[in-house]
């Protein structure tokens, strides 16, 4: 379960060495200015192929598939704490929303930037990531300047089969569970969001990680929105992070009060008021709604779509 | 046309069909067991595991029923029975995976026996089959490499057919509960075939 920026922009051909340079180019959609990332590591676990890449100030981890690389994760090494990626910082919006921020839980770890973002600019919150891949975790602490502590743990098991062990209940769920360009069809289906429903707190949130490219994208928003009263949607520079909650919809003047005080209170690197300025709300929802029982979730990633057309779906908050 | 090649070409097509159904079983056992069991490789360790389990168990023990009855009907019954019991998999299968990764958990333990409910009985009963085909189509020694080439040949041509169309084409456009009870009721059909010409595929064989 891990983390992916823009799978459909993020993987192209491997071409040797200058495909590597490609990969410091191109791979993360930013704009890094070195001409040639070193391997640091391969890795060959249970789940994936993992590549740690380095091209001086950066590091980021990568899942090897069809001779493509496809980034999970990145950090700037001369400042780890900043969320490079940018969706990754909406993908903090997530707390501005719920009544209280006592438990968060992230599925998928990939190189763990945003827990620990979270977990260090929230001191009042404890955060589990579950994360299915034991060397993902073994690999984030080593590149990546993971650390568990008191508040911040893991647990390695699929999130699907954890939640429905488990039945403590969060006040944010987080889900970014890619295996490089795809996300396992049961962590799409209405049965899965049902049961990540059924773990939340009173005024609890679900926040996704979507890649918007293709027809993918339609189903798992409208899928969300048929178990969620209200779906946000914000683009995050390539992917497009969706939070999903029940309840009368909030008005953007609410969400922003209540970005505010989570703001004043926490002095957080990304001001969420400023982030809570790119919502949009999913308001005509056109996708296939995905079930246990039809989720043909290769198929629809085949079919790409233009990047911008999501747009259509939703509307300005009021 | 001589009853022998008419015997041949539906012990045959049966052999077929049934291959393309144990395969698509197989392919369908993954949507069963992702949302519980998560879908890395030990979902798939498990379920190739179960079906050559179930493959091995069949030949075994079509090899003995056969030997003793020859009875083209028996085979057929427990093929209805293997299409009656994939045709419940639906029914049940979400309560008891749902006790059972609470009960037994999602490790090697809970995924080969989830694995083994779902699948492990009807596929053996469905390869009871294949020692059937090649002892009622074996009417010379003479032709006895043949025979079996024939019948594991044209079988695994369902196997792979079985796989193939299965992922690509029916998966992405169908259910897979609704996938379950035709491929089920093909098997029940398969069976009824076999029941009904019971004289008939015993040929020159008491």
């Amino acid at each position: 379960m891990l983390k992916c920026i823009s799978a459909g922009r993020a993987g192209f051909g491997r071409c040797g060495a200058a495909g590597l340079a490609c990969l410091a180019l191109l791979a993360l959609a930013l704009p890094l200015a070195a001409a040639a990332a070193d391997l640091l590591e391969k890795r060959e676990s249970l789940y994936n192929n993992i590549f740690i890449f380095s091209d001086g100030d950066n590091v980021s981890m990568t899942f090897g598939q069809n001779k493509r690389y496809y980034t999970e994760s990145a950090m700037q090494l001369s400042d780890p704490g900043a969320l490079i990626v940018e969706y990754t910082r909406f993908m903090t919006m997530g707390v501005a929303y719920p009544p209280k921020l006592e438990r968060v839980a992230e599925i998928g770890l990939g190189g763990g930037r945003t827990v620990s973002y979270l977990s260090a600019s929230l001191p009042d919150t404890g955060i589990l990531a579950i994360e299915l891949d034991k060397d993902v975790v073994d690999l984030a602490k080593k590149y990546f300047k993971f650390q568990e502590t008191a508040r911040l743990r893991t647990v390695v098991s699929d999130g699907r089969a954890f939640l429905l062990k488990d039945s403590e209940k969060w006040d944010v769920v987080l889900i970014d569970a890619y295996r490089g360009p795809f996300v396992p069809f049961h962590l799409l289906t209405q049965e899965f969001y049902r049961l990540v429903k059924s773990r939340l707190n009173p005024g609890g949130v679900v926040v996704q990680n979507i890649e918007p490219s293709t027809m993918l994208f339609d189903s798992a928003s409208a899928t969300l929105k048929s178990v969620f009263s209200n779906v946000d949607l914000y683009d995050g520079g390539g992917n497009v992070v969706a939070v999903g909650y029940d309840g009368p919809p909030v008005l953007q003047a609410e969400l922003l009060a209540r970005a505010a005080k989570v703001q004043n209170r926490y002095k957080l690197r990304y001001d969420l008021t400023k982030l809570a300025a790119e919502r949009r709300i999913l308001a005509r929802p056109q996708g296939k709604v995905l079930t246990d029982d039809f989720a043909p979730v290769e198929t629809m990633r085949a079919i790409e779509k233009n990047n911008e057309k999501w747009k259509e779906q939703t509307e300005a908050p009021r | 046309m001589q009853s022998s090649v008419a015997r041949g070409i539906l012990l045959l097509a049966l052999a077929c069909v049934l291959g393309f159904a144990l395969m698509g079983f197989e392919m369908l056992g993954s949507r069963y067991l992702y949302p519980y069991f998560g879908g890395g490789i030990n979902t798939w360790a498990s379920l190739i595991a179960t079906v050559l389990v179930a493959l091995m168990a069949g030949y075994l023990l079509g090899g003995a029923l056969v030997d003793r009855t020859l009875s083209p009907r028996l085979c057929g019954m427990l093929l209805v029975f293997a299409g009656v019991y994939l045709f419940t998999i639906p029914l049940w299968v979400d309560p008891l995976f749902g006790w059972m990764l609470t009960s037994v958990g999602d490790g090697m333990a809970g995924i080969v026996l989830a694995a083994t409910l779902l699948l492990l009985l009807p596929l053996t009963l469905m390869s009871t089959f294949t020692p059937f085909a090649v002892r009622l189509l074996l009417v010379s020694i003479a032709f006895g490499g043949r025979i079996v080439s024939y019948v594991y040949g044209v079988s695994t041509v369902g196997n792979v057919l079985g796989t193939l169309v299965t992922t690509f084409v029916l998966v992405p456009s169908f259910g897979s509960r609704a996938l379950t009870m035709i491929f089920a009721g093909v098997t029940i059909l398969c069976g009824g075939v076999m029941m009904l010409s019971d004289r008939f595929l015993r040929g020159a064989n008491p």
